[in-house]
This record gives structure tokens, C-alpha cells and sequence, in this order.
């Protein structure tokens, strides 16, 4: 579903991403890990069509930038920024218009129950916490029903309930044949969902492997994330 | 493109909805539009030339040079970060929908044309002033504001395009920086040369803007030659500035629209400049760009309980100075203020210092409407601190008093060795300089506490400016009738500042429990 063919992203003289490749299938759930800096939001706006870069991303076969392609992706920024003005619902309705969905309050009214945003309906952006604008991003993103959808940091500001059914939602997208990439610095949040492991370490992508694969080489995400980061790590430290 | 103006439509409806919830606000919107439509009335039906009628040569040397300071502070602002008509929002939801981006320009245009009112209002504010003093034609009103629309509408296409080609490599933005600095160091040197032969600020900016170079320069001359024709006529050169500003607005869209379609990272970064720098405002600071914080300087913390308030705040102050106190927004008043002074015609010439006093004053009302507590109550330490909040609020303030001291120093020392004036008036200005701006400040807390934080810090800013107007005009009034009487320019000074600090005193008793706690503030 998502194709990613050495991706390099330069910044003036800082090369924030160096020919990375990688594919999330159909009905997987990839993590990108990395320690701070390590490129990850550099990925995940390439891929959302924010930034310029070189190499080729592809959505079901189509470039990232096309139209074709961003009909069916959703992406949750690292910062939920809302429009001050709108409330809950209307952002709900400009997604609709935007992607032309049909049909689409009752999808709006259970992504705001699971979130306990119902009541929140008619709150205006700048009048939401962080957390709640969190939730409405999130809301916004699924709400087109994506065959591939990005979230990048999506855990931070939410409370436990909201990241429980985060979760389960990562799980419900994943059987029905959605493709999800998470982008994380906090390997627990993820640790019995994914499918497959990106580990980010200066621009690169260091390791690449499956839950299975990993399984059967004994070792854990955890050990080899620190074994692959450690010197970023130590200068930390 | 009907998703996106679906946000339009409801930002607008919200918003008078949201202003009708709150009887406060909606006074606040009457009292603006009143404001609005009183300025309106004045621009066009007060008569032209009032009270005096100053050159053509002269209103197109100031036009010049407002649009130069205008062109050149946005634009080299722009390459660096990319002005931007979009917020993160937009990045967020917009840029990632499947519509087409030259659909997304298009809807940033439409916002952008509502931006233009803010300029529209500034200059709307500033054609009272022209009339007085200059015979504008009868269509004089609309071609500043046509002006003004003009320069709104271009100047973040141009910053787009200059930032998308400067961002390919740092060579690139520095040569453009270069371009710009070294143009205006080109006016600033010519200036100087004409200043030195004519010894007249309005005959050389008749000199040096006033000639076909100028006039047809593109973008700046050709707006300014657009802002002339109110009191020029339609002249070659109004014809050639409009067209010229016409196909350059239009140019510059085609050009992102066909050329650039990609133009979203270059938007990312101004998009991200803008959040910051409204979330800078809700804090109650401007944010500065490039602003230099030393890592070391000559001040320590000091003091116990609510006072180490004062000096954490000296030591803010003094990492982001020049010298001492001394900061960009200080030397902008001083240099404002002092040329403001050479401007001045000459029958103001009987006040030495109260001319650059009010004006100094009034430049400080603009850079204090942001309100420097701000910053302080946005944080919990202020409130944790174990002093009551009277002692807390004096020493807050205290540090801003203090740099509006030394600023004030400053600036009437140096004007007064220029000008010439006595030792007590040059005090006084000082002194009075300092309460005008604690007027300022406990004014901005007691805006605060009736407001709160929650709605436009627009209509907030533009209220508590009115009311501090409003506030220190007694003052005013009855310093200028004494000076009327007395013809003494020490007692109207010391009547104003006599004034000033009854009023900042009274303002500081109102909002002494300001800090009691967080609810208090907002």
C-alpha cells in the first residue's frame, strides 16, 4: 500500500533523511522509532505531501501528491492544530466536503463517542485542550475511512481512556486492510501492536524487520532499538 | 474548493456568534465599529489641507518612505521564514485533502483580502492627519486605501516566490538578505547626503523620492506612486503603478499557481512562524525574529520572596538588550521619536521636548498594548510565590518601569542636547515617559481582569488602546491649557506627568489582587 523508494530530504545543508526505503503492506501496522532528531516527522510530512524531497513515495501505486492518492490517506500531525473558529463538528463537516464523503455523520457521532467528544460537538477550536484537539485530528483522519493512514507522535496529550481506544483502533484499521504507520518515541505505547518495526537513527533507517522475524531471532524491540541507537543514547545521557 | 469556503463561511458566522455571547465583547465591537465609521466619516467629508498644505513632493516623500519600511521589514522577514497567508490548520487539514493546491491559493487569497482590513483600518486611522496637512483631492481617500490593498495583496506573494527560490541553498537567502540591506542602505545614504545639503527632513524626502527613479521603482515606487495620486492626481505614474501592481499580483499568482504547485514546504515554515507568533501574543509578547539572547551578562538574580521577581525580570531584560536596557523596540522609539521631531513643522517649534514626549509616548502605547505581564501569568510560578499579590504585581511591573526609565533617559538626554533644552524639561519628559507607561501596564491588567483571555486579543489590543487614550487625555488637556496660560512648557509637562502617575497609581490599587490566582487573570 505505501512505498517509500530512497527517500533523502535535505534541510539547506542538513540532510534530515538519507535514502530510507520501505513498504507497509495492506493490513499492517509499521512503527517508525527513533530517537529525537532522528528524522521521523522528516518522513512522515514527505509522505503527507508537506515537504519536497527526493526519491518516490507511492500510495496504492499512485504519487503521493496526487489527488488519487490523498483521497485515500489520512495523516495525524505531530501538533493537532485546529481553526480557532470551527467547532468540533464543523471540522468533522469540512473533512467531508473536502473528501467528499457521503453519509458520514454517523461515522462522525461514533469517532466522538469513542472519544468522549460527544458532548463536545459544538465546542470552537481555541476553546479544546491540547488533548481534545488531539482527538479531533485524530476524528478527522479516520473519518474518510483511509486505506492508509500516518500518525505521527499520537499518544502525546491524550488521556488513557482516549489512548486505550487509540489502540484498538490501530488494531480495528489493521483487520480491516488498513495500512498504519506510527511514528513513536515511546516504544511501550506500541509494543503488542506492530507488525513491523522501522528503527530511524540519524536519518537512516537502521533496522527494518518483522514481529515474526524478530520473534524468531530471540531478541526484543527494546534491546535491539538500544543496541542500534546506543550512541545517540550516550551523548544524551 | 466549496469545502474551503465552508471554512470561511463558518469562521465568520462563529465569530458574531461568539461576540453576541459575551455583552462585554459586543460592547466592545459597537464601540469599534462606531470608532471605525467616526474615522470613516472624517477621511472622506473633512475638508483637505485643515491646517496647513504641505508639498506633493513632500506626501509622496512620506508615502515612499512608509512603503520602503513596510516592503523592506515584511519582505526580508518573508525570505527568511516565508510569509505566509495559511495557518498550521490549514497545513494540517488543507494541504493533505485532495484538493488542488492552486484551489488552496486561492481560498488563502480570499482570507488574505480579509486581512487587508487590518491595514485598512491602520490607514484609515492615519487620513485624518494627512487631510490636516495636506490638500488631497476629492478621490484622495480611496487611493491610499487602494494603496494599502495593493501592498497587502502582493507583499505575501512575493515572499512566497522569494522564499521558495532563496530556500534551495543558504547562498541564495543571504544574497537576497544582501539585496535588501544594501538597497536600503543605498536610501538611507542618499537621504543622508540630501539631509546634509538641504538641513530640511521634508525637502529631502522631497529630493530623494520625488523623481522619476523613485517613482517608477517597481513594487515599492509603484505603490507609493498609487498612495501619491491622492494628492498627485491620476498622473503617467499612478497608471504605471497601478497596472504595474496589477500584473504583479496577478503575475506572481500564476506563477505558484502553474510553476510551483509544490509550494507547500515553503508555506510550512511561515505557517509555523505565524502559530508562534500569535501564541507569543496570547502571552502578552511580540516576538521578536532573530532576537539574540546572550548567554552571560553582567546582572545577577538577586533578592528574596516577590522582589527575585524583579530581578529574574532584569536579568530577562538585560540578555535581550543591547545595552543595559536598551532593545530593538527602545532604539525603534528613540530614532522614531527624534525624526518625528525634524518632521515636525516649525510652529511646534516653541515646545522643545513635549512634541517628541507625546509622540515617544504614543509609540510606546503601540509597543506596550501587548501587555508584558502576559508572559508572567501564562506561567504558575508568579502564583506559587508565597507574597501577596499587591507585593507581587509592584514587583512584576517593576522591571518595565525601570526600562522605560532608561529608555526614557535615553532618548530626552539625547533629544535634549540635540534641541537644546533646559535640564528640567528633559527630567520631566522623563519622568512622565516612565507613568505613561505604567498607565499602560496596570491599564493592560485591568483590561485583563474585564476581558479576560479568551477572545480576539485583536478587539483586546484595540480596546485597551482607546481606553488608554482615553485614560491619559484629561492629562493632556490640562497640561496644554496651562501651557496656554503659563506658556510654560516645565508645568503642562508636569501637569501631564503629575497626571500619569496619579492614574497609574489608581490602576495599580484596581489591580492589586490580580494575582491572588490563576482565575483572576482570566
Amino acid at each position: 500500500m505505501l512505498k517509500v523508494k530512497n527517500l533523502s530530504k535535505k534541510y539547506e545543508k542538513v540532510l534530515a533523511v538519507n535514502k530510507v526505503s520501505f513498504e507497509i503492506n495492506s493490513g499492517e501496522i509499521g512503527v517508525l522509532i527513533g530517537p529525537n532528531g532522528a528524522g521521523k516527522s522528516t518522513t512522515i510530512k514527505s509522505i503527507a505531501g508537506l515537504l519536497r524531497f527526493e526519491g518516490e513515495i507511492s500510495i496504492d501505486g499512485k504519487p503521493n501528491k496526487s489527488i488519487d492518492a490523498k483521497k485515500i490517506f489520512g495523516y495525524v500531525p505531530e501538533t493537532a492544530a485546529l481553526y480557532e473558529s470551527l467547532s468540533v463538528w464543523e471540522h468533522l463537516e469540512f473533512i467531508a466536503r473536502a473528501y467528499g464523503l457521503k453519509d458520514w455523520e454517523e461515522t462522525a457521532e461514533v469517532l466522538l463517542t469513542r472519544f468522549d467528544m460527544e458532548d463536545k460537538k459544538e465546542k470552537i477550536g481555541k476553546e479544546l485542550s491540547k488533548g481534545m484537539q488531539q482527538k479531533v485530528s485524530i476524528c478527522c483522519a479516520l473519518l474518510i475511512n483511509p486505506r492508509m493512514v500516518m500518525f505521527d507522535e499520537p499518544m502525546i496529550g491524550l488521556d488513557p481512556k482516549a489512548i486505550k481506544e487509540l489502540k484498538e483502533m490501530f488494531v480495528e484499521l489493521k483487520n480491516a486492510g488498513c495500512a498504519v504507520l506510527i511514528s513513536t518515541h515511546i516504544l511501550d505505547s506500541i509494543a503488542e501492536i506492530w507488525d513491523k518495526a522501522l528503527i530511524m537513527n540519524k536519518g537512516e533507517i537502521v533496522y527494518n524487520n518483522t514481529r515474526d522475524a524478530m520473534l524468531a531471532s530471540g531478541e526484543s524491540l527494546e534491546h535491539i532499538f538500544f543496541s542500534l541507537t546506543d550512541e545517540e543514547e550516550a551523548e544524551t545521557a | 474548493m466549496k469545502a474551503l469556503l465552508f471554512v470561511i463561511r463558518r469562521t465568520l458566522k462563529n465569530l458574531i456568534k461568539g461576540v453576541f455571547k459575551k455583552p462585554i465583547l459586543l460592547i466592545g465591537y459597537i464601540f469599534i465599529i462606531l470608532f471605525i465609521v467616526l474615522m470613516l466619516v472624517a477621511s472622506f467629508a473633512m475638508p483637505s489641507g485643515f491646517i496647513r498644505s504641505g508639498s506633493p513632493g513632500f506626501f509622496t516623500g512620506i508615502m515612499s518612505l512608509v512603503f520602503i519600511f513596510m516592503y523592506y521589514t515584511t519582505l526580508k522577514l518573508g525570505i527568511e521564514k516565508g510569509s505566509t497567508y495559511f495557518r498550521l490548520a490549514d497545513v494540517n487539514f488543507a494541504f493533505t485533502a485532495p484538493i488542488m493546491p492552486n484551489k488552496i491559493l486561492l481560498y488563502a487569497f480570499i482570507k488574505q483580502v480579509g486581512g487587508t482590513f487590518l491595514f485598512l483600518f491602520i490607514a484609515i486611522c492615519q487620513i485624518p492627519n494627512l487631510k490636516n496637512n495636506f490638500a488631497l483631492q476629492p478621490y484622495g481617500t480611496w487611493m491610499i486605501l487602494l494603496s494599502v490593498i495593493m501592498y497587502a495583496l502582493s507583499y505575501p506573494l512575493i515572499s512566497m516566490i522569494l522564499y521558495s527560490w532563496a530556500t534551495k541553498s543558504s547562498g541564495r537567502k543571504n544574497l537576497l538578505k544582501r539585496l535588501f540591506d544594501i538597497l536600503a542602505l543605498a536610501v538611507a545614504v542618499l537621504f543622508i547626503f540630501s539631509l546634509a545639503k538641504t538641513r530640511s527632513f521634508a525637502d529631502s524626502l522631497d529630493e530623494v523620492f520625488n523623481n522619476p527613479v523613485a517613482r517608477y521603482f517597481p513594487v515599492i515606487g509603484w505603490t507609493s506612486s498609487i498612495a501619491s495620486a491622492a494628492m498627485n492626481g491620476f498622473t503617467p505614474e499612478f497608471w504605471v503603478g497601478a497596472m504595474g501592481m496589477v500584473l504583479l499580483i496577478a503575475g506572481a499568482s500564476v506563477v505558484l499557481y502553474r510553476m510551483n504547485l509544490d509550494y507547500y514546504e515553503d508555506v510550512l515554515e511561515g505557517a509555523e512562524y505565524v502559530e508562534a507568533a500569535l501564541k507569543a501574543k496570547r502571552e502578552g509578547n511580540n516576538l521578536r525574529f532573530n532576537l539574540k539572547i546572550k548567554n552571560k551578562v553582567n546582572q545577577k538574580l538577586s533578592g528574596t520572596g516577590a522582589s527575585s521577581i524583579f530581578f529574574k525580570n532584569l536579568l530577562e531584560l538585560r540578555k535581550t538588550a543591547f545595552f543595559m536596557f536598551l532593545d530593538r523596540s527602545s532604539v525603534m522609539v528613540i530614532i522614531a521619536a527624534i525624526v518625528f521631531k525634524f518632521i515636525m513643522p516649525s510652529e511646534a517649534s516653541e515646545l522643545t521636548l513635549s512634541t517628541i514626549l507625546f509622540f515617544a509616548a504614543y509609540m510606546l502605547l503601540l509597543i506596550q498594548m501587548q501587555g508584558g505581564i502576559g508572559k508572567e501569568i501564562e506561567k504558575h510560578y508568579i502564583f506559587l510565590i508565597p507574597a501577596s499579590s499587591a507585593e507581587k504585581l509592584f514587583f512584576v511591573t517593576l522591571g518595565e518601569h525601570v526600562k522605560n526609565l532608561f529608555d526614557g533617559f535615553i532618548l530626552f538626554t539625547a533629544a535634549g542636547i540635540l534641541f537644546k533644552a533646559p535640564v528640567n524639561i528633559v527630567a520631566g519628559c522623563t519622568i512622565t515617559y516612565g507613568f505613561f507607561g505604567a498607565v499602560y501596564t496596570y491599564g493592560d491588567i485591568i483590561a485583563r481582569r474585564i476581558f479576560g483571555r479568551i477572545h480576539s486579543k485583536g478587539v483586546l489590543i484595540f480596546v485597551k488602546a482607546i481606553v488608554n487614550l482615553l485614560m491619559v487625555l484629561p492629562g493632556i488637556i490640562g497640561g496644554a491649557i496651562v501651557f496656554a496660560i503659563t506658556r510654560s512648557e516645565f508645568l503642562m509637562i508636569s501637569i501631564i506627568g503629575g497626571w500619569g502617575f496619579v492614574l497609574a497609581t489608581t490602576l495599580f490599587v484596581f489591580s492589586a489582587g490580580i494575582l491572588n490566582n490563576l482565575e483572576t487573570v482570566s
